[in-house]
């Protein structure tokens, strides 16, 4: 009786160990899709980036210039409007991309890259960080305008470059992602772009 | 046919598109919004007839893709004074009234059909709001000139 009770716990104690494995396999069976939304919102995050991203067109000094010098105060104004609602959009998508690379990463990522621990905790501030400070920037953009907001656009965009280096160098394994998706290959040199590969 | 090959067929066809059309069509706003009417609005493909009969339906289709999303890359780079000339320009070449023009672009917004399909959000708004600037610039420019010459504010379309 003992030795078939003993029997049952080893039979049940593999039954549990074959549904953990089979848990475990899950996540690799979606990888593709996975790595793809990851690789996705990497390069989102680094066409948002200035020079050549957006962000950098957006605030571009030659258009302020040009709008200050040759255009009636109405103009100004709506040109100041325009650039605070893409500024707030810019801050939106940041927030939006940066949000699916931490799921990503708590939720994949530990399956694909050996992270060491001062690498995971780089990344979780980083991302705790920059969620906040993108939700602040919003804030600050609708309150003030652009104008007083221009200095925290630099320092977060600054994080998220930072992010991107750390996320890129940590996922490394994200480049066999690139391509995969259903947008092709875009010009190059036109990193704005190429945000939704 | 193979990735590779199809590839070549590709930049082959885009590089006859190029010399043969768009090179006579100078500014990239006036070939954004010609390679947005060579596509279907039902389905996103592109057609060109005349590619058609050297390259297969697919291989047409990327390569005017391609010149599309160029030709967007250039306009997204332009600064906005150059947009605004962009703009200028195009009205002219169109012979509509600059009034009508105006109040069709303001109020029916058809650039906003003409930029490629997987444009990414971002960069579609900047050019949308650029023009909404450069429409608002160009207005301010006709009624400053038709203030100077009384009669000279063309007739109003339908649209306004």
């Amino acid at each position: 009786m003992i030795q078939l009770i003993l029997f049952l716990l080893i039979g049940a104690g593999l039954l549990l160990v074959l549904f953990a494995l089979s848990r475990r396999a899950v996540p690799a069976e979606r990888s593709a899709t996975t790595l793809l939304e990851a690789r996705q919102a990497l390069d989102a995050l680094q066409g948002m980036l200035p020079p050549s991203g957006a962000l950098g067109r957006f605030l571009a000094e030659g258009d302020l210039a040009y709008i200050t010098s040759c255009t009636p105060p109405n103009i100004q104004q709506l040109f100041m409007r325009e650039r605070r609602r893409l500024a707030i959009f810019w801050a939106g998508q940041v927030h939006h991309s940066v949000r699916a690379l931490r799921s990503f990463h708590l939720g994949q990522a530990r399956f694909y890259a050996k992270l060491s621990l001062a690498t995971e905790m780089e990344l979780a501030l980083s991302f705790t960080a920059l969620l906040l400070i993108c939700r602040a920037l919003q804030i600050a953009l609708y309150l003030g305008g652009l104008s007083p907001a221009r200095p925290m656009l630099g320092r977060t965009a600054r994080l998220v470059a930072k992010l991107c280096v750390v996320s890129a160098t940590s996922f490394a394994f994200l480049e066999s992602a690139r391509g995969r998706g259903p947008n092709r290959e875009r010009p190059e040199g036109n990193s704005a772009l190429t945000a939704t590969n | 046919m193979d990735l590779q090959a199809q590839q070549a067929a590709v930049q082959a066809a885009s590089q006859e598109m190029r010399r043969r059309t768009l090179a006579s069509i100078p500014r990239p706003l006036d070939r954004l919004i010609y390679l947005a009417s060579l596509r279907d609005y039902n389905s996103g493909l592109y057609y060109h007839d005349g590619l058609a009969s050297r390259f297969s339906e697919e291989v047409v289709c990327e390569a005017l893709a391609e010149c599309h999303r160029e030709a967007f890359g250039e306009l997204f780079s332009l600064p906005l004074e150059e947009l605004v000339e962009q703009v200028e320009a195009y009205v002219n070449s169109t012979h509509a009234g600059w009034a009508d023009f105006i109040a069709a672009w303001r109020g029916l917004e058809p650039y906003r059909v003409a930029v490629p399909v997987d444009t990414e959000r971002l960069s579609a708004e900047f050019f949308f709001s650029n023009l909404k600037v450069s429409l608002a610039i160009l207005e301010h420019r006709l009624r400053a000139s038709s203030e100077r010459q009384p009669g000279a504010w063309p007739r109003r379309s339908p649209a306004q």
